[in-house]
């Protein structure tokens, strides 16, 4: 079973890699995404010397490494599965014999390989640009990354339910937006979620959003305590079944239902 | 003269066709305006954030930053409206071959392509753009006279106009790649630039947004004319304007001819 879904993975992967020019371009995309934000924190740090409590060198590497994160946090197989639906071709993805989710499972990975793929690319274009804290310790990128893995799951089962909101309207489309908005918003992307008013900070600690983007750029600049970490790490990995039960329910519940589009 | 302003009438009445089109759709028009004020929060929330942090950026206060940010969601979506087409060339017509079928078309190939656009989740920038608007110069106490409504109206079009011929010319890209939607996006995304004063970037961002693709004209020159901060090279917007559709065209033109059917 492994062994297809990572056969799935790479498949999806090369179907991203045919074209080169996708490479360069979405990591142009992601250039010119962090330009503005760090303009416009280097505008503020030399009128008030101070970047919302950060260093200047700090806030750039919170920018460069969340939109190299950015990717894997809101990058996924919506679109495809929302196809499959439209077109019917899920009738035969539902008689293949691994399950659904095992099957989009595989596909997810290998768009995340792609999206890793380019996050890496940003983030060694922008270190030639930009001078980049490195991480304080080898034990904190390890728990960065170890953070950012258990994420994954995540952002999976939350495009498994709105996908599957996809079997009753047919278009997940501005649904798709929405949830990549909510993701941009609640992991820090946009901003690091400390400079948020209060309630929103409070509210986003019950969310695992912030997890996927923020705790790990702050565990890579060393500003979490260990203890804190494995909090975190237990509120994860409850946020992942919690959110595998939702979704498997909700997809068991709609595919009784459901009257597929011809085949 | 005549010829080219028959083609623009043409491409209006293409795009009057268009727009019947999306109203059969009603409740996906509403699910795509809705998203799309959603995806315009995450850029206001930014600003907010910022503005927490400091009074003012580069001379510009919050309010003058939401005015820019009104003028620009102004042109993109009257230029996201427009010429929404151009994204299809790669995927949509030169990949399945339909390009063939309207090169046979009696009518520039250019027109029949931006005038089958129908973007019209356009309509969220553009109702947001004008709220903002509205709302920061009455903040701002700019006196809303029928001089400065026509000169915003004017020059948000001819803004738009810029943004479609920077897109009409990477859209050439599509001849060869087929994926012209990627490419296109990634050199407009930049007008994204302009949404903050240009003088907090390096020379070579600033010489890349005002000369080389002059996104700058767009809605920075013009609110820095409504603002009284600059008043004179707002003027400059409507020829920079025609030299770009003039260079686009051509170049359009001549890699028309170099253009190989994928067959089907």
């Amino acid at each position: 079973m492994l062994k297809t879904m990572m056969q799935l993975a790479k498949m999806q992967f090369n179907q991203y890699n045919i074209y080169k020019s996708n490479f360069y371009l979405f990591t142009l995309n992601r250039i010119v995404e962090v330009i503005v934000y760090i303009f416009v924190w280097q505008a503020i740090y030399s009128q008030t010397g101070n970047a919302g409590g950060f260093t200047l060198s700090q806030m750039v590497t919170y920018y460069i490494l969340a939109i190299a994160f950015s990717s894997i946090a809101t990058w996924g197989i919506n679109e495809t599965m929302a196809h499959s639906i439209r077109t019917g071709q899920i009738n035969k993805e539902l008689l293949n014999p691994l399950t659904y989710f095992q099957y989009y499972f595989g596909m997810n990975l290998g768009e995340l390989a792609f999206a890793v793929v380019i996050g890496i690319a940003t983030f060694i274009i922008c270190a030639i640009f930009w001078e980049l804290a490195l991480p304080v310790s080898f034990l904190n990128f390890i728990l960065c990354i170890f953070i950012i893995i258990l994420g994954i799951p995540i952002t999976f089962f939350i495009q498994m339910i709105v996908g599957t909101i996809g079997f009753y309207t047919n278009s997940i489309w501005g649904m798709q937006i929405f949830r990549k908005a909510v993701i941009q918003i609640f992991s820090g992307i946009v901003a690091p979620i400390s400079l948020f008013p209060l309630w929103f900070q409070e509210l986003s600690k019950f969310l695992p959003f912030k997890e996927l983007i923020y705790t790990p750029i702050n565990i890579w600049l060393g500003q979490v305590d260990y203890s804190e970490i494995l909090f975190v790490i237990i509120k994860q990995i409850i946020w992942g079944a919690v959110l595998y039960i939702i979704a498997k329910k909700f997809f068991n519940h709609a595919i009784k239902n459901i009257t597929t589009n011809g085949g | 003269m005549q010829k080219v302003i028959y083609n623009i009438s043409l491409y209006l009445s293409f795009l009057k066709i268009s727009l019947k089109e999306i109203l059969i759709y009603r409740i996906d028009c509403i699910v795509g305006i809705f998203s799309q004020l959603i995806v315009q929060l995450v850029s206001l929330v930014f600003m907010f954030v910022v503005f927490q942090n400091t009074e003012n950026i580069a001379g510009w206060n919050f309010q003058q930053i939401l005015l820019l940010f009104g003028i620009t969601r102004i042109s993109i979506g009257i230029s996201g409206y427009c010429f929404d087409g151009l994204y299809d060339i790669g995927p949509k017509y030169i990949k399945s071959g339909e390009f063939d079928k309207i090169l046979l078309r009696p009518v520039h190939p250019l027109i029949s392509i931006i005038g089958n656009s129908r973007e019209f989740v356009s309509i969220a920038d553009f109702i947001l753009g004008l709220v903002l608007t509205i709302v920061m110069l009455v903040q701002l106490a700019i006196p809303v006279t029928i001089l400065l409504i026509i000169k915003i109206l004017f020059f948000s079009i001819v803004g738009a106009l810029i943004i479609g011929a920077i897109n009409t010319i990477f859209s050439i890209s599509s001849f060869w790649t087929y994926r012209s939607n990627e490419v296109i996006w990634s050199f407009y995304r930049m007008y994204t630039f302009t949404e903050y004063p240009i003088t907090i970037y390096n020379k070579f961002i600033r010489i890349l947004i005002t000369i080389i693709l002059p996104f700058a004209f767009v809605a920075y020159y013009p609110t820095m004319a409504y603002l009284g901060l600059n008043t004179y090279i707002i003027y400059l917007s409507p020829v920079v304007a025609v030299v770009l559709w003039f260079v686009a065209v051509k170049l359009w033109n001549l890699a028309l001819n170099k253009y190989r059917s994928t067959g089907n």
